[in-house]
This record gives C-alpha cells, sequence and structure tokens, in this order.
C-alpha cells in the first residue's frame, strides 16, 4: 500500500511516498514560486520517479500546509499541526515537543505517547519568527542561503538584534555591518532571534524531552545550533525531518486507509 | 541678547531643523536624510537650517534635541523628548488641536493634549515598522515606485485592494501576489493607504478621538494617507507643508520657554 503526502507550504512543496506506512520510498522538494499547484504537479511527478512508479499506483494522497485545499485530486487534507507532529514522531518516537520553523510560520506542538497534539502555539501573523527573516538577511547580507549556517558556525560572540520587527531588523544588521561586526557574529545573532522567538512559543506549550526540530529551517545547521544554545537541551534533528508535514500526512492517508478497509470489512462481515 | 532658538528633530529616517526668530517666526528650516553617522547628521541639519536662515551660529541662543536621535545632538543645551515637540508644535501651528498624530519613518504616535500643548495622554507603536512610513516605503518599492509618488497615485484608485497583512514584510509578498493577478497598481497603493488608516485609528481611539486633530511626521505629506485618514475618520484633520517640522518647532518652543523660564 502506498500513500503519498504533500506539505503545500509557503515556501517549498514537499512531498513524500510512503509504504504501508512504515518505509519512505521517495522525499522531493520544490519552491512554491506563487503557482502552488504547479510545483505540486512537479513533485509528484518527481516521487513518482524516484520510487519508480505511475502516479495512479499512489493509492491514498493527503495534503496539509497553506494550500492544502488547492490539489483536486487528494483524498484527505488535514491541519499543519497534526501532520507535522506525526511526522516527527515518526522520525523520532520519543517526541514529546515540536519546533516546526517554516517560511512564513512557526509553531510548537507537544504531544502525548500517541501522537496526539495536547496544545500548540503558532505566530504567522509577524515575519520576524520565520523563515522569510533569514531569506531577506540572506539577500541583503548578499549571503547565499545554504552558506548562513555554516558561515554562523565560526561565530565567537555573537551580534544579538534588539529589533523584534524583521523591517526594523534590517536597518539594525546593517548599522552593525558598517560598524564592521564580523558576518559570522551578525548571522548567528540572526538566529538566535529566531531561536529566541521559537522559545517563547516553546514555553508557551510546555518545555519537555525529547525535543525534535522540524520544518523548512531544519536544514540550517546555524539554526539547529542557535535553538540547541537557547533550549540548553539536545535537540532530535534528522535531514528527513525537512520533510516531516509530508511524512506525517502520508502517515495519517496510510491511517486512514487502514480504517476505510477495516470499515468495508465490518459491513461485509 | 539675541533669543533665536534652533530646534534639531533627529529621527529615525530624516532629520528636521527649524530655526525661530524673537517673535517665533521661522527665519529658516531644513531637512535631510539621515545616513549611519547621526551625529554629523544632527550638525548638518542645524547647518542648512542656519544658511537657509541666513544667520550665523553664533545668533543661536539655545539649542534643543528631539527625536529618536535625541541624545546624539552633542551640540544643544537641552533634550525633549518627540511627544512634547509634536505636542508643542501643533499646538503653536493649530491651537485648537486637541490630537496629534505623529506617522514617522519608523514610528506612530497618538498624542492627546491639552489647550497648552501639553500632553495628557499618549500611544505609540515602535515596535514594529506596520503602519509606518517604513512600511510604505517597502510597499512602494514593491510596486516600481518611490515613496513619494504612491500618496497621489492611491487618490487615482477606482477600486481598493483589500490588504489583511499586518506584517510588513507580509504585506510586501501580499502586494506582489496582487500584481501578478493584475491588480491595478493604484487599487493595490489605496488598498495599503486604507490599511495603514484602519491601524491608526485604533492607536487614536486608545487615548481618545477628539478635534481638531493634527497630522505631523513625515508621512503628513502624503495626500494618500490623509485622505485615508480623514475618510475613515470622517472629519477633517488639520495638515500643512510644515507638519513635518513640527516636532523640531515644538523643540525650539520649548527650548525658548527654557530661555525665558515660561513667561511669554
Amino acid at each position: 500500500m502506498i500513500t503519498g503526502g504533500l506539505d503545500l507550504g509557503a515556501g517549498a512543496i514537499k512531498g513524500v511516498l510512503l509504504e504501508d506506512g512504515r518505509r519512505i520510498l521517495a522525499t522531493a522538494s520544490v519552491p512554491s514560486r506563487g503557482i502552488p499547484i504547479q510545483a505540486a504537479r512537479q513533485v509528484l511527478d518527481e516521487l513518482g520517479e524516484t520510487a519508480n512508479i505511475a502516479p495512479g499506483d499512489i493509492d491514498y494522497l493527503c495534503t496539509t500546509g497553506f494550500g492544502r485545499y488547492t490539489i483536486p485530486e487528494r483524498n484527505l487534507q488535514v491541519s499543519d499541526f497534526t501532520s507535522s507532529a506525526r511526522g516527527a514522531i515518526f522520525l523520532f518516537p520519543g517526541t514529546r515537543l515540536v519546533v516546526d520553523i517554516g517560511t512564513q510560520a512557526s509553531r510548537t506542538m507537544s504531544v502525548s505517547e500517541t501522537g496526539r497534539v495536547l496544545k500548540f502555539k503558532m505566530n504567522e501573523k509577524c515575519a520576524a519568527g520565520a523563515g522569510r527573516f533569514v531569506e531577506r538577511c540572506s539577500k541583503y547580507l548578499q549571503v547565499p542561503l545554504e552558506e548562513m549556517g555554516p558561515k554562523a558556525l565560526a561565530s565567537g560572540h555573537p551580534k544579538l538584534i534588539s529589533s523584534v520587527c524583521a523591517v526594523l531588523a534590517e536597518t539594525e544588521i546593517i548599522n552593525n555591518v558598517s560598524e564592521g561586526v564580523p558576518l559570522p557574529d551578525i548571522l548567528m545573532g540572526v538566529f538566535l532571534s529566531l531561536s529566541q522567538r521559537a522559545y517563547s512559543l516553546m514555553r508557551y506549550v510546555g518545555i519537555q524531552p525529547e525535543i525534535t526540530l522540524v520544518g523548512g529551517l531544519v536544514r540550517n545547521v546555524g539554526m539547529v545550533k542557535a535553538i540547541h544554545d537557547t533550549v540548553g537541551m539536545d535537540v532530535n534533528v534528522a535531514p528527513d525531518a525537512y520533510y516531516a508535514a509530508a511524512l506525517g500526512s502520508a502517515f495519517l492517508g496510510h491511517s486512514r486507509l487502514l480504517k476505510l478497509g477495516q470499515a468495508a470489512q465490518g459491513t461485509r462481515g | 541678547m539675541s533669543v533665536v532658538v534652533a530646534g534639531v528633530d533627529l529621527g529615525s529616517t530624516t532629520a528636521k531643523c527649524v530655526v525661530l526668530g524673537e517673535d517665533s517666526q521661522i527665519l529658516g528650516k531644513s531637512l535631510s536624510v539621515v545616513g549611519v553617522d547621526i551625529v554629523k547628521d544632527a550638525e548638518r541639519a542645524l547647518e542648512a537650517a542656519l544658511v537657509d536662515a541666513h544667520i550665523p551660529r553664533s545668533d543661536v541662543a539655545f539649542i534643543t534635541g528631539t527625536g529618536y536621535g535625541r541624545y546624539k545632538v552633542y551640540f544643544g543645551q537641552l533634550v525633549v523628548t518627540e511627544i512634547s515637540c509634536h505636542a508643542r508644535g501643533a499646538n503653536f501651528l493649530y491651537p485648537g488641536t486637541r490630537l496629534v498624530v505623529d506617522i514617522g519613518g519608523q514610528d506612530t504616535k497618538a498624542i492627546r493634549i491639552n489647550e497648552k500643548g501639553e500632553v495628557v495622554d499618549f500611544a505609540m507603536n515602535d515596535k514594529c515598522a506596520a503602519g509606518t512610513g517604513r512600511f510604505l516605503e517597502v510597499c512602494a518599492n514593491a510596486l516600481g515606485y518611490d515613496v513619494g509618488e504612491i500618496g497621489p497615485l492611491s487618490l487615482q484608485a477606482r477600486r481598493a485592494v483589500k490588504v489583511t497583512s499586518t506584517c510588513t514584510v507580509f504585506a510586501e509578498s501580499e502586494v506582489t501576489s496582487y500584481l501578478s493577478r493584475g491588480k491595478d497598481p493604484k487599487d493595490i497603493l489605496a488598498g495599503l493607504h486604507a490599511s495603514i488608516a484602519n491601524r491608526t485609528l485604533s492607536l487614536m481611539q486608545r487615548v481618545g478621538v477628539e478635534p481638531e486633530i493634527t497630522f505631523t511626521g513625515g508621512v503628513s505629506q502624503n495626500q494618500g494617507m490623509v485622505s485615508a485618514l480623514q475618510r475613515r475618520l470622517g472629519a477633517p484633520i488639520n495638515v500643512n507643508s510644515l507638519s513635518q517640522y513640527l516636532g523640531a518647532l515644538g523643540a525650539a518652543l520649548h527650548g525658548r520657554e527654557r530661555i525665558t523660564g515660561g513667561a511669554e
């Protein structure tokens, strides 16, 4: 049984193919660029290619993320909280707190042993706590996005940012550059400002191990270090955590399919 | 002894200076964009206003600094908050003022004042660029305009779009997506101005909306914003070409009171 999970986020569309709810067959990601449905089709094509299956071979498709209602061929859609929590537990079964930092929103969820979301908190009103802030910094500091993390790791004395607002922080950062603050310290300051915002969301739902980091920024080593340093605890990180929400929705799709099968058998019997 | 006084308003985006003569007539003024070295920017603002006034610096008896960078006006003898200065300046220009709305480059304030130009209450947003001049600037650039052009353009709108984002960064994305959906930039601009007017009104309501209302700060020179605010309020507001200088003017007036001991 093959189930697909599609996460239609603000920054990228992520997809996962899951076999029997256990084995990851393929992952893919394409930037959203304003036309999510087109990017989603591309993700499905790439998934099929990697797993060597035809689109018709996907038994059940479950969507999540901002754009989850835009895909007509979906069988089910689930909220971002549910899917990314489920994905975190799939990767790290001991997870009790999920931190999901995406392009346009950041959220934290506390989860039960069975994977139910107990409490959640989200920031979607303001760019300061989200990946968009890092993207903007990348632009005006002229450091490619993928180099920001590795460069930040060289920081000895991170330059903290006092502005809460992403736009006002820009002025502050540019002033720091002109005052000669080393680039790694500036970059680490950016990540720390994000991790401090995430920390206040985390405190709201309750901090307890294990903590699992998922979402768009999980591939950024600077962000991971900042979260680790801010929380003062070990944080679970895995390469597939970038796909956590897509993975979670593929898993939930599988569970639903099983239930449907049982129900069908029940009526027959 | 000469009683020429000067006020320097060192804002987040521009520096303003006003030089006042003996009868509190404006002898000279200046407006310049601030850079990284705001200490120098303050000096330049004063020098430019003195050139405009055709008087030497030695004629100025007292200088007051105000604004975001007021502690960097090192050559001044007094520092007063911009809230008191806008209140004083608005009272001077429009004595009937009871509510001052100051929209600057980086913050927004609503200041309720009494008939003497003293502050009774105020509310401000200085944590976030939403609803400030910076918001307009970012959105103007996203549409390919200069911030000075967008007010008049917004007045030509036929059907304003609804801008839902509060955050400047997200509003910028919203503007871009409206553009890509083929919306008329003028309609988008009208939507942006209406959204700031809404935000400003809620700030004003926190201190109490009472006429007369005087609009100060850099954004007061944006006709689109004046019109959006008036439409939202359903009442006229005081504004003129001096509105942007009211912080500096108020600072100069505070300085004058200091040297005359308030006996004027």
